[in-house]
C-alpha cells in the first residue's frame, strides 16, 4: 500500500504546474501576466483542488474524527450536570444489571461442569440436610441400605450415586507433618459416584467400586483447590498416607481444577472418600445402619429411558422396602407408608442447596435488575432527546451555513459514543466491584465460595450494547430529524409547542420511578427497622465476652466410656485460662447453627396422637452452663456437677416448655420423657429464662435441658443412635471477664495441649453467631436499601431529565409569560407543578402497593407493624425532596429566560 | 478551439497511462501530449488531471517521484508500474472493441449526412 502524500507535496505539484504551463504559453507568445492568468484558468480553483485532494484522503476521516472526539469531549465538558448524569445513569444500568445476573447465572442457571448434564437426575427436591430417621413424606436423604435398594431395583440408570447430603468437617493431618490436625471438610461417596458423574482424576485416579467394599483399604480424593493451596501443588501428596479423624487414608488422586462437587455450595468438600471408610473415619456407622437417611442420590438416565416410568418404580421400591422394615419401624410409622412418595428432578445443575435458599431472592432481584435497565435505557433517552433539543438553533445554524448534514449525523454519533463509553467504562467497574460485594455479601461468613466473581462476560456485553444503542439512537435522532428539516423553518423557531411537557411515555416512566422507589424505600425502612429490632432484643442470654469453641470427640475417636474424662478435663484446662471467669459445654450452643428436636411425653397427659404435636427443642449440658452463657434460672436450680449418669435423671426446662404443657400446674416435680413408653424418664428440677437457640425472629420454642452424661435405655436402635450421639458435646462454652483480644490462640492451644488430635472445629463469640443467624435479614434490608437507592436516583434522573425536556420545548411559551409580566416565581411555581403531579401521581399510586407490599412481608416483620405511617411519609419526603432537587435547576433555567432572546426566535 | 472534444468519463485514466507507455513524465507534460497527441482535439481539463493522478498512483498503477523538467523546473514525474502496464493492455483492448462497436452503429448514419 503506497503511503499517502501530505496536502502540501500535492500543493507544491500543483504550483510547478502552473509554473511550466505558464513557461508554455510564454513559449506560444502568451505575455507574463497573461501567461500566468491561462495557466491558472486552466488549472481551476486552486484551493478547490486542495480541497478535493485532502477530501479523497484517508487522513481527512482520520482527522475529522479527531475533531470530532475533540469537539465531543469539549461539549461534554462545557456540559458536566449532563454528562454525569448521563454516564451515571448508564454506569449504575450496566454494572448492577450485569452483577446482579452474574450471580444469578452462576447460582441457578450454570449446569455443573460434568460430561452431558442433561442427562442426570437427582431424587427429592433437597431440602433435608443432615442425618434424618423416620418417616420423611417426600423423600430426598436415604439411607445407605435403601440406595442399594433403589439401585438394584430401578431399571434406566447407566449408574445411580449416592452421596453425603450434608458434608461436615473432619481432622486433616498428612502423616508425617508436625502440625495440629486442620479441619477439612469431606464428602463420603458411593464407588460408582465419579463413574455417574464422569469426572475423571487430574492427577491419579478416581474412587471406583472397588474402594468402596467393606474392608477395602482407605483411600480419597483431594480437591484441586486444596492440593494448590495446602500443599502447592507437591505431587507427593498423590500416594501420601493422611491422617484422617486419627484414620490412616491414603490419597490416590487430584479431582480437575473448577471440579466442586456434585452441587454449589459455599465451603464445598476438599476430599471425597469412598462410603465404605465412613465407620473408620467417621467412627458413626451411619453406613451400616439402615434407619440413618444421610445421603442423596444422582442418576445418569439412558436416553432411551422414560423418567415418568423410573421414578414410580423407584416410589414402588421405597414402599417395598419400608415394609421390609415396618416391623422395626412400629406400627405409627407403619401406617404411614402408603403415604411416602419420592420423585425424580432434573439435576443438571447440581443439587441445589444455596439454589433452593436462594431461588425466589434471586429472581426477585432479576426482575428488579431488568426493570432497572429499561428505566436507565428510557432516562437515557430523555436526556439525550433533551440535550438534542437545546441544540436545535445551533444544527439548523450550522446547516445553513452549508454544514454537510452527513457531518452534523456524525458528530451527533461521536458523542454519543464518547458518553456510552464513559459509561459503559464506569459500568465494567461497578460490575466488577458489584459482583464481588455481592457474592461476599450473600455468602457472607463462607471461607470459599465456588464462583468466579468475574462479571459474565455475555452479560456485560449485553447490557453495554443496549445502553450503547439507546445513546446512539436517542442522541442521533435529534440531529436526524433536523437534517430533514429546513434550516429555514429551524431558524424561525417554528416546531416548538407550548402545551406537552414531555411525551406521555414519558411521564408515565417517571410516575412509574417514583411509586417504584416509593416503595422499595418504604420495604427499606421497614425492614432497617425489624432488624435493629431483631439485634436489640431480648435473647435470653448474653453475648457479651462469651465465646463459643466447636469440637467434635467423636471424629477424634473418643469413645462414650472416655467422655466424662475429657470434658473435666476440657473445663479444668480452660478454666485456668487468663481473663477466664466459666467454662462450660453443651450438645449445641445458643444461635449455633445447631437443633435437636423430639416429641414428648409428659407423665400423667395423654401421649402426642400425631407426630410432631408436641415437638420439643432439647439439648445436654455440662455444670454451670446456665452462668456461663448468661441465663437466668427463675425457679428451682440449675444442673449440677452432681448430676451424673448414675444418680437421679433430672432436667431444666425453659418457660415456653413450663408454659405449653403445665398452663395451670407447677412443673417442679413432674416427670416427662422422650418416648410415651419412657414419660418418667426426667424430673423437672428447675426453670429457666427463656432463650433463643435458633431464629431471632421465631418466637422462644419449648425446650429441656438434661445432664450431658444421663442416658436414658430406648429400646429403638434408630433412637439410640441418636441417643449415643447426642453425648458427644459439641460446644464448649467460656464467659471471660474483659473483652479479652486475644483469645483464639490461647484456646487452640489449651485444646492442643488437652489432646492434639482433637480438632477445634471453630472459634467464634456469641456477637458473631448471632450475626450470622442474621446474615439473610442483613442482605435482604443491605439489597433493598441499594435498590431503594438505586430507584430514587433513577427518578430524579428521570424527572430532572423530563422537565429540562419540557422547558426546552416550552422555552418560546415561557419567554412570552414572561413578556406578559409573569414574574420569575411563577414561572418556577409553573415548572415545579408540573412535576410535582408526576410525583404526586407517583405517590398516589405507590402507597397502595407499598401498603400491599408491606402486608405481604409483615410476617417477615420482627417487633413492627406492617403498618407503619411514619415510615411511608418519610419515604414519601424523600421523594418529594429528592423531586426538588431535580427540578430546581430545570426551573430555575426556564426563570432566566429572557423574554427578549425566546421571542426573537431563538 | 470549438473543435475541441471534452474527454469522455473513465478515458483521462486510459490517456494517462497510455502517455506514460513512453517514460516518466510530470503532470503539466501529460496534458500537453494528450493534447498534442489527440492534434488538439482532446482537451485535458487540468484541473481533472492531478486527482486522475493521484487516484491512478493509489491504485498503484503509477509510481512518482520529485525531480527537475527540461527547463529546470521541480517536476513529479509518474512513471508507469507493471501492474498499470497491464491494466493499460486490458483497457485498450476494452476501448477498442467498445469504439469499434459504437463506430459500426454510427457508420450507418454517415453517408446521408
Amino acid at each position: 500500500m503506497i503511503r499517502r502524500r501530505k496536502l502540501q507535496d500535492f500543493s507544491t505539484e500543483l504550483r510547478s504546474h502552473l509554473a511550466m504551463e505558464a513557461d508554455r504559453l510564454r513559449e506560444e507568445g502568451f505575455d507574463e501576466v497573461e501567461a500566468r492568468r491561462q495557466a491558472h484558468l486552466n488549472l481551476g480553483n486552486l484551493m478547490q483542488q486542495e480541497e478535493r485532494f485532502y477530501e479523497s484522503s484517508r487522513w481527512a476521516w482520520l482527522d475529522q474524527l479527531r475533531q470530532d472526539l475533540r469537539y465531543s469531549i469539549r461539549q461534554l465538558r462545557n456540559a458536566p450536570a449532563f454528562t454525569l448524569t448521563a454516564a451515571l445513569t448508564l454506569a449504575i444500568g450496566i454494572g448492577a444489571t450485569t452483577a446482579i445476573f452474574t450471580l444469578i447465572h452462576a447460582v441457578l442457571l450454570k449446569s455443573l461442569p460434568v460430561v452431558r448434564p442433561e442427562q442426570l437426575y437427582t431424587i427429592g427436591d433437597a431440602k433435608r440436610i443432615g442425618v434424618f430417621s423416620g418417616m420423611e413424606g417426600d423423600w430426598d436423604v436415604v439411607s445407605h441400605d435403601l440406595y442399594k435398594y433403589l439401585r438394584d431395583h430401578t431399571d434406566g440408570f447407566y449408574e445411580l450415586a449416592a452421596f453425603q447430603a450434608d458434608p461436615r468437617r473432619i481432622g486433616v493431618r498428612r502423616s508425617g507433618d508436625a502440625h495440629v490436625a486442620e479441619s477439612r471438610i469431606a464428602e463420603y461417596v458411593s464407588g460408582n459416584y465419579f463413574l455417574t458423574f464422569g469426572v475423571h482424576a487430574f492427577a491419579g485416579r478416581a474412587i471406583d467400586a472397588d474402594d468402596d467394599r467393606p474392608g477395602a483399604a482407605p483411600v480419597a480424593m483431594i480437591t484441586y483447590r486444596s492440593w494448590q493451596e495446602r500443599y502447592a501443588l507437591d505431587p507427593s501428596v498423590l500416594g501420601a498416607t493422611f491422617n484422617m479423624n486419627g484414620a490412616a487414608v491414603t490419597i490416590v488422586g487430584v479431582m480437575p481444577p473448577g471440579y466442586f462437587g456434585d452441587g454449589l455450595r459455599s465451603n464445598p468438600p476438599d476430599f471425597w472418600l469412598p462410603l465404605a471408610i465412613e465407620p473408620v473415619v467417621n467412627h458413626a456407622g451411619w453406613v451400616n445402619n439402615p434407619d440413618l437417611h444421610w445421603l442423596y442420590m444422582m442418576g445418569r438416565v439412558k436416553p432411551d429411558a422414560d423418567v415418568k416410568t423410573m421414578g414410580a418404580q423407584m416410589q414402588t421400591g421405597l414402599r417395598q422396602w419400608l415394609n421390609g422394615r415396618s416391623g422395626i419401624l412400629g406400627p405409627t410409622a407403619a401406617a404411614q407408608i402408603p403415604r411416602q412418595t419420592l420423585h425424580l428432578s432434573r439435576g443438571g445443575s447440581g443439587i441445589g442447596a444455596m439454589r433452593a435458599t436462594y431461588s425466589a431472592g434471586l429472581q426477585l432481584l432479576m426482575a428488579i435488575s431488568g426493570f432497572v435497565l429499561l428505566i436507565v435505557c428510557a432516562n437515557l433517552a430523555n436526556l439525550m432527546l433533551v440535550r438534542g433539543l437545546g441544540r436545535r438553533k445551533q444544527t439548523s445554524i450550522s446547516l445553513a451555513l452549508g454544514a454537510a448534514r452527513s457531518r452534523l449525523v456524525r458528530q451527533a454519533l461521536t458523542e454519543s459514543i464518547v458518553l456510552a463509553l464513559i459509561g459503559g467504562a464506569g459500568g465494567v467497574a461497578i460490575a466488577f466491584a458489584g459482583t464481588r460485594t455481592l457474592l461476599s455479601a450473600v455468602f457472607a461468613g463462607a471461607n470459599y465460595v465456588p464462583i468466579s466473581p468475574t462479571p459474565d462476560l455475555a452479560v456485560l456485553g449485553f447490557a453495554f450494547a443496549i445502553s450503547l444503542l439507546t445513546g446512539l439512537v436517542f442522541g442521533v435522532a435529534p440531529a436526524w430529524t433536523a437534517n430533514r428539516a429546513d434550516p429555514l423553518d429551524a431558524l424561525r423557531g417554528s416546531g416548538r409547542v407550548t402545551q406537552h411537557v414531555g411525551s406521555l411515555p414519558q411521564r408515565t416512566l417517571v410516575v412509574m420511578q417514583a411509586a417504584l422507589s416509593l416503595v422499595l424505600m418504604a420495604a427499606a425502612g421497614l425492614l432497617t427497622q425489624s432488624l435493629r429490632n431483631l439485634e436489640h432484643q431480648e435473647l435470653g442470654f448474653r453475648t457479651g465476652g462469651r465465646v463459643d469453641v466447636r469440637i467434635d470427640p467423636n471424629l477424634a475417636g473418643y469413645k462414650i466410656d472416655q467422655l466424662e474424662p475429657l470434658y473435666r478435663r476440657i473445663k479444668e484446662r480452660l478454666a485456668r485460662l487468663p481473663a477466664v471467669e466459666s467454662v462450660s459445654y453443651s450438645l449445641y450452643g445458643p444461635m449455633s447453627g445447631s437443633s435437636w428436636t423430639t416429641d414428648v411425653s409428659i407423665d400423667g397427659q395423654p401421649p402426642p396422637a400425631v407426630d410432631g404435636q408436641n415437638s420439643t427443642a432439647w439439648n445436654r449440658v455440662g455444670p454451670d452452663y446456665f452462668e456461663t452463657i448468661g441465663t437466668r434460672i427463675l425457679r428451682g436450680r440449675t444442673i449440677l456437677e452432681s448430676d451424673i449418669a448414675t444418680t437421679h435423671h433430672v432436667a431444666v426446662v425453659n418457660e415456653a416448655f413450663a408454659r405449653r404443657f403445665f398452663p395451670k400446674e407447677d412443673p417442679l416435680g413432674k416427670h416427662f420423657g422422650a418416648r410415651a413408653k419412657f414419660s418418667k424418664s426426667f424430673e423437672i428440677v428447675g426453670i429457666a429464662e427463656d432463650a433463643k437457640y435458633r431464629q431471632p425472629d421465631q418466637p422462644v420454642f419449648p425446650m429441656y435441658f438434661i445432664p450431658r452424661s444421663q442416658v436414658t435405655p430406648y429400646d429403638e436402635a434408630g433412637t439410640m443412635a441418636f441417643e449415643a450421639r447426642s453425648l458427644y458435646a459439641n460446644d464448649v462454652v467460656l464467659r471471660f471477664a474483659a473483652r479479652a483480644g486475644a483469645m483464639e490462640e490461647p484456646i487452640r492451644r489449651a485444646f492442643a495441649e488437652i489432646d492434639p488430635n482433637l480438632t477445634v472445629i471453630r472459634i467464634q463469640t456469641f456477637d458473631t453467631q448471632v450475626e450470622s443467624q442474621l446474615s439473610q435479614e442483613t442482605l435482604i434490608v443491605r439489597l433493598t436499601s441499594l435498590f431503594g437507592l438505586t430507584a430514587l436516583l433513577l427518578a430524579s434522573i428521570g424527572l430532572y431529565g423530563v422537565t429540562s425536556y419540557s422547558v426546552a420545548r416550552r422555552s418560546k411559551e415561557i419567554g412570552i409569560r414572561v413578556a406578559l409580566g409573569a414574574d420569575r416565581k411563577s414561572v418556577v411555581g409553573m415548572v415545579l407543578r408540573n412535576a410535582y403531579l408526576l410525583v404526586a401521581i407517583g405517590l398516589a399510586l405507590g402507597i397502595p402497593i407499598a401498603l400491599a407490599m408491606a402486608r405481604i412481608m409483615g410476617a417477615r416483620l420482627y417487633g413492627i407493624s406492617w403498618y407503619n405511617p411514619a415510615i411511608l411519609a418519610g419515604s414519601g419526603i424523600i421523594l418529594a425532596a429528592c423531586a426538588l432537587a431535580a427540578t430546581i435547576a430545570p426551573a430555575r433555567r426556564a426563570a432566566a429566560l429572557d423574554p427578549m432572546q425566546t421571542l426573537r426566535g431563538d | 478551439m470549438s473543435t475541441r472534444v471534452a474527454l469522455l468519463q473513465g478515458t483521462l485514466d486510459l490517456l494517462i497511462l497510455r502517455t506514460l507507455l513512453f517514460g516518466q513524465q510530470h503532470g503539466q507534460g501529460i496534458a500537453r501530449a494528450i493534447q498534442q497527441e489527440s492534434e488538439d482535439v482532446l482537451l485535458v481539463e487540468h484541473g481533472a488531471l492531478y486527482p486522475a493522478l493521484q487516484r491512478l498512483e493509489a491504485k498503484g498503477w503509477i509510481t512518482a517521484k520529485w525531480g527537475v523538467s527540461s527547463n529546470n523546473r521541480k517536476a513529479r514525474f509518474y512513471t508507469l508500474t507493471p501492474r498499470g502496464r497491464k491494466q493499460l493492455a486490458a483497457e485498450s483492448s476494452q476501448w477498442r472493441a467498445l469504439a469499434a462497436a459504437i463506430g459500426r452503429i454510427l457508420g450507418s448514419n454517415e453517408g446521408s449526412s
